[in-house]
């Protein structure tokens, strides 16, 4: 089963079970529309959510932490229209059959972490090279002071799908972007996907995949040179896949850390 | 039914705008909090109970506690069903939420309900309150609520018209202890004493009608003093065991099962009193399993009265005095009113001990199908 999952010898995989215990403080945050196969002229509530194994809870609207909240379709880009403090967080109307790419970019939240939960939260989201550096500066054993900021998407299909529809760069921070529609991808076929930091491919990242049917069986590969990962859609319904990328904070502000929490989620029909 | 709606989201969208105004007031850096729809009120009421609501999203909840279960969740029932759900996962919830009082945790009485939300895309409400005494004494108050990944507001009143105070807390973080009086009477022991021995007897007689019918079983089978001592002096080893070995945490059984054993331990004793007539040896090493049971059904109780940390032995001892009193009370009664002047009678079995047995066990039948949720 673990030998299927992995595509090729130079992607490293390994599946984490068990993650009920997982770290107090460092939560995936994805967007959960109230449906990801509108009809054309029907109003989707765009969720936001937080939390982890794909147990979510809702995170209402706060204009104090938006960035951006906007979807994109073949018209062009128009904001996620919603009123503070509601959840759903946003709403948009389904203007014509296509391909619909959502997104959350989020104003940094500030967190303080202790040293072992901190540690540990680097190890389960594969931030090695930070946790080099708190060694070398001798920190491992110090609390972190941390602000981290959401870049979260959503893509959600009115009508059939096509081959010529696809994900849409918004140009966040850091950016997952599906580089084949994932609803026109067969049962067990491969989804690749690109991760970008400030437009420009991100290497040696860990990306993390997960479906709603089984969100403890995690699929987590390491990108390429290019900042490409492929998973196999082994499952239909909803998935998330998920990346975190940290950078020591500029100097000058309360955190040392600066993180981006990027996020893709979509929903194959059952078949 | 509307107009419940209509102000239970009125309600909401109150809360939250007041959330962020005071999320505004409080915060003095650029970086905000990721904010949920969780809020937590807690209300101390005259320095002697507490209430603590917590308003959160249902469907959320219920999903974490399905997947804590090793269930997978489904779609969402209706609002009726959910509370149904979150009653069936109460071992479950209480997991995740910690009461503390002075450091030592109590079990507060939890009572869960949902409402529906209030349009098309809102998800049903789900309010769980807690209540239960505070600990004679107690001088601070801490709070744990891991069942939300979000931040939350929890506000605290000391009474109802006082202004809240607020802490904003991440899922699973415990609160700082908030200081319920500054300067807190000390507590003697005495009067621990005395108001634990008349909430061990309290428990008894009024309000243990299930207690003094397994201590009028008891007494039914036989009218000799030593049936009765014997069978007595069983029990309260028993229960006193189990009750000690609860409360110091060594020994944890789920109410869910104790309670419908207590049940089916007095329906026992009541039908064994029609066949049975004479103390048997068994009969007293049953009565002494059963007053296992009972004791952990004392814990319970106690837990929910919670203790002072200071006093914790006296407490728990004079508790257990008090149970004794309130049985001995029982057996007193019941030899006052039918043991003194007819046990002895040929016809005390016939008319008494067979009609009165058969009653205790209809009614212990009855709260045994009822514990059971059958």
């Amino acid at each position: 089963m673990l030998r299927r999952l992995i595509p090729s010898t130079w992607w490293f995989a390994l599946i984490a079970i068990g993650m009920s215990q997982a770290p107090l403080l460092a939560h995936d945050m994805w967007i959960e529309p109230t449906t990801f196969s509108p009809r054309v002229g029907e109003i989707v509530g765009v969720k936001l959510r937080v939390g982890q194994d794909m147990l979510g809870d809702p995170l209402p609207r706060d204009s104090s932490l938006i960035k951006q909240f906007l979807f994109e379709d073949g018209q062009g880009s128009k904001p996620v229209i919603g009123r503070d403090g509601n959840d759903p967080a946003g709403f948009l109307r389904v203007a014509e059959s296509g391909l619909l790419v959502i997104g959350y970019r989020s104003n940094p939240s500030a967190v303080e972490l202790g040293p072992e939960k901190f540690n540990e939260y680097l190890k389960d989201e594969g931030l090695d090279d930070i946790a080099a550096l708190r060694a070398i500066r001798n920190q491992s054993g110090s609390p972190a002071h941390e602000a981290f900021a959401r870049c979260a998407k959503s893509l959600v299909l009115a009508g059939p799908p096509t081959d010529k529809q696809g994900d849409r760069r918004l140009g966040f921070t850091l950016e997952l972007l599906a580089e084949k529609n994932p609803y026109t991808i067969p049962n067990g076929g491969e989804l690749p996907v690109r991760l970008t930091y400030e437009n420009r491919p991100l290497a040696g990242a860990l990306v993390v995949a997960m479906n709603r049917t089984n969100p403890l069986e995690k699929v987590a590969l390491r990108t390429d040179k290019d900042g490409r990962v492929r998973f196999r859609l082994a499952s239909r319904g909803m998935w998330l896949i998920k990346a975190v990328h940290m950078i020591p904070a500029p100097p000058g502000g309360n955190a040392e850390w600066t993180s981006f929490w990027a996020s893709i989620t979509f929903d194959l029909p059952k078949m | 039914m509307l107009a419940n709606q209509f102000s239970m989201a009125h309600r909401l969208q109150w809360v939250y705008l007041k959330l962020f105004i005071a999320l505004l007031a409080c915060t003095t850096s650029a970086a905000a909090h990721e904010i949920g729809t969780t809020r937590v009120s807690v209300l101390f009421q005259e320095r002697q109970s507490y209430d603590i609501e917590i308003v959160t999203d249902a469907s959320a909840l219920i999903d974490k506690l399905k997947a804590m279960s090793g269930q997978s969740s489904s779609a969402n029932p209706a609002p009726d069903s959910m509370q149904n759900l979150l009653q069936d996962f109460d071992d479950k919830f209480r997991q995740r939420v910690k009461v503390t009082f002075d450091g030592v945790e109590v079990h507060p009485g939890i009572a869960y309900s949902v409402t529906p939300g209030s349009g098309n895309n809102s998800a049903p409400v789900a309010t769980i309150r807690l209540t239960g005494q505070i600990p004679p004494g107690a001088q601070n108050f801490t709070w744990t609520y891991a069942w939300t990944f979000a931040s939350y507001g929890m506000t605290v009143r000391k009474a109802a018209s006082e202004n809240p105070s607020t802490q904003w807390l991440e899922g699973g973080q415990r609160s700082t202890p908030f200081i319920l009086a500054a300067r807190a009477p000390a507590v003697g022991r005495l009067s621990v004493a005395r108001r634990y021995f008349s909430l061990g007897f309290t428990h008894i007689v009024p309000l243990g009608l299930d207690h003094m019918l397994f201590v009028l079983g008891i007494f039914l089978l036989s009218g000799r003093v030593r049936s009765v001592l014997l069978q007595v002096s069983a029990f309260t080893v028993a229960h006193s065991i189990t009750l000690g070995l609860t409360m110091y945490g060594l020994v944890t059984v789920s109410p869910r099962i104790v309670e419908p054993l207590i049940a089916i331990s007095i329906a026992y004793i009541a039908i064994e009193n029609i066949f049975l007539s004479e103390l048997r040896s068994w009969r007293v090493a049953l009565v002494f399993a059963f007053g296992l049971m009972h004791g952990m059904g004392f814990a319970g109780a106690l837990k929910e009265l919670g203790l002072p940390r200071s006093e914790f032995l006296t407490a728990l001892l004079t508790f257990n005095i008090g149970v004794e009193a309130g049985q001995l009370a029982v057996i007193g009664a019941g030899f006052l009113l039918v043991g003194w002047y007819c046990a002895n009678r040929p016809w005390y079995r016939s008319r008494v001990v067979v009609p009165a047995s058969m009653m205790i066990a209809c009614t212990a039948v009855y709260w045994t199908v009822v514990r059971l949720g059958l």
